[in-house]
């Protein structure tokens, strides 16, 4: 598999560029690549301040929350849609690995087998990455 | 209520460098020391025991003075009503085990406190072994036992469990915990675990270089890291097998074992034995009440 040199979980690196808060909870939006990421966090500024406009935070989420689509038309309520492109296939007898490439970013995903064969992925097919705005962790450096 | 403010001069490996601790511990309380070796955490409480003394300072116990450089006094170990578990236990290796308490009763108190300890502890059966024929769990209760023998007022653990397996481990902080909370012991705790210092202690005091540098509950002083997810549980890695394209890891969390799927990458810089950190966001876990 060409996952790439990552060795934990998807990381991708952005900047806050808006928030929404309420007495327990924060909806980030970080820009990365000139895309906006969301994030649901349990936390609010006034507990983390790193919580701010500007702030550079690195957006990670695990490699089994990621969905893919082909053609997705609709409304949909997931915040984190992504333009990709498969790199790499590792099939197993029931999850197989996916390597991804982001506007230069190497991610991965897993998926089950009959997905990739129901989608017929294949490499170098330009797909769309969703992840639930839930699944997104952010770090940042102190 | 302990008061404790006091200087001592330290010879570490990178030079000397000052223990400097002003500190207030409320009756009851249990208090871990949390930090890496070499920074003063056993010199503080060989302090606190008397076993050695500070350079400057003052030490009070419930308004008596342990110790007080400018009076020049300094109480002795046995008056201090201290119970001090060593890291390395220090049974008296030529007393069998009711010997090792019996040295340590408190003078005047009754022998029935040593039986109610040999039963409280679980280790009556043991009482005429030597011990050399303990296992290390074993020698464990009876450093225990020895320290509450003498019907200490405060009770200082150094890395009471650092030598022993997980299981027992666990086993026996349950055990210091159920102690702590029917005596309320005010306990001091030098641990390196952090799940060990959340399980007991109710302050964590942080030391850097003879400093106190931060200092709150478990959860204020281990959760201001760096990530955002909500749920943190240290463990170690009892086994990693391949599934399918990822890898299936069983983790050893608390007294729990749990299997998580983890990604070749991920689990190429673990190996059995290996301590890790599971984060999980807020909103993963469904919740079920168990009453």
């Amino acid at each position: 598999m060409q996952a790439g040199p990552h060795n934990c979980m998807n990381k991708l690196p952005g900047k806050i560029v808006a928030l929404e808060c309420n007495s327990h909870m924060s909806l980030v939006d970080v820009a990365v690549e000139g895309d906006t990421f969301t994030a649901t966090l349990l936390e609010t500024p006034e507990q983390s301040p790193y919580l701010k406009i500007d702030q550079p935070v690195t957006l990670m989420f695990k490699e089994t929350e990621v969905s893919l689509a082909k053609n997705l038309s609709g409304l949909i309520s997931l915040r984190n849609r992504f333009p990709v492109v498969v790199q790499g296939i590792e099939r197993g007898a029931i999850m197989s690995a996916i390597g991804l490439d982001y506007r230069g970013h190497s991610l991965a995903c897993v998926i089950t087998t009959r997905a990739v064969d129901r989608l017929q992925l294949a490499i170098g097919d330009q797909v769309e990455a969703l992840v639930k705005a839930n699944e997104m962790v952010l770090s940042y450096e102190h | 209520m302990i008061q404790v403010n006091i200087q001592r001069t330290l010879h570490g490996v990178q030079g000397d460098f000052d223990l400097n601790v002003d500190l207030d511990i409320v009756e009851g309380e249990f208090v871990a020391l949390f930090g890496p070796s070499g920074v003063g955490k056993t010199t503080l409480l060989r302090c606190l025991a008397g076993l050695e003394k500070p350079d400057r300072g003052r030490i009070a116990f419930n308004g008596s003075v342990w110790f007080d450089a400018q009076e020049h006094t300094h109480v002795p170990p046995q008056e201090r009503h201290v119970g001090y578990m060593f890291q390395d236990y220090a049974l008296f290796p030529n007393m069998t085990v009711r010997g090792n308490l019996e040295f340590a009763r408190r003078k005047g108190s009754s022998r029935q406190r040593v039986d109610e300890l040999l039963e409280l502890m679980d280790i009556a059966e043991l009482q005429h072994r030597k011990p050399n024929a303990l296992s290390g769990g074993q020698k464990q209760r009876v450093a225990l036992a020895r320290a509450l023998a003498a019907e200490p007022q405060l009770l200082l653990l150094d890395e009471p469990l650092s030598s022993l397996d997980p299981t027992i481990r666990s086993r026996l902080q349950d055990e210091i915990l159920q102690l702590h909370q029917r005596m309320g012991i005010s306990t001091i705790m030098v641990s390196h675990d952090v799940g060990e210092v959340y399980k007991l202690a109710g302050r964590v005091l942080v030391m850097e270089a003879g400093h106190i540098v931060r200092q709150g509950s478990p959860a204020e002083v281990f959760s201001s890291g760096q990530t955002t997810g909500k749920f943190r549980f240290t463990g170690e890695v009892l086994g990693i097998e391949p599934m399918d394209v990822m890898e299936a890891l069983t983790v050893l969390v608390g007294n729990q074992i749990v299997r998580v799927a983890a990604m070749p990458d991920e689990a190429s810089n673990l190996h059995v034995g290996a301590r890790v950190m599971l984060v999980s966001k807020a909103f993963n876990p469904m919740i079920i009440a168990l009453e």
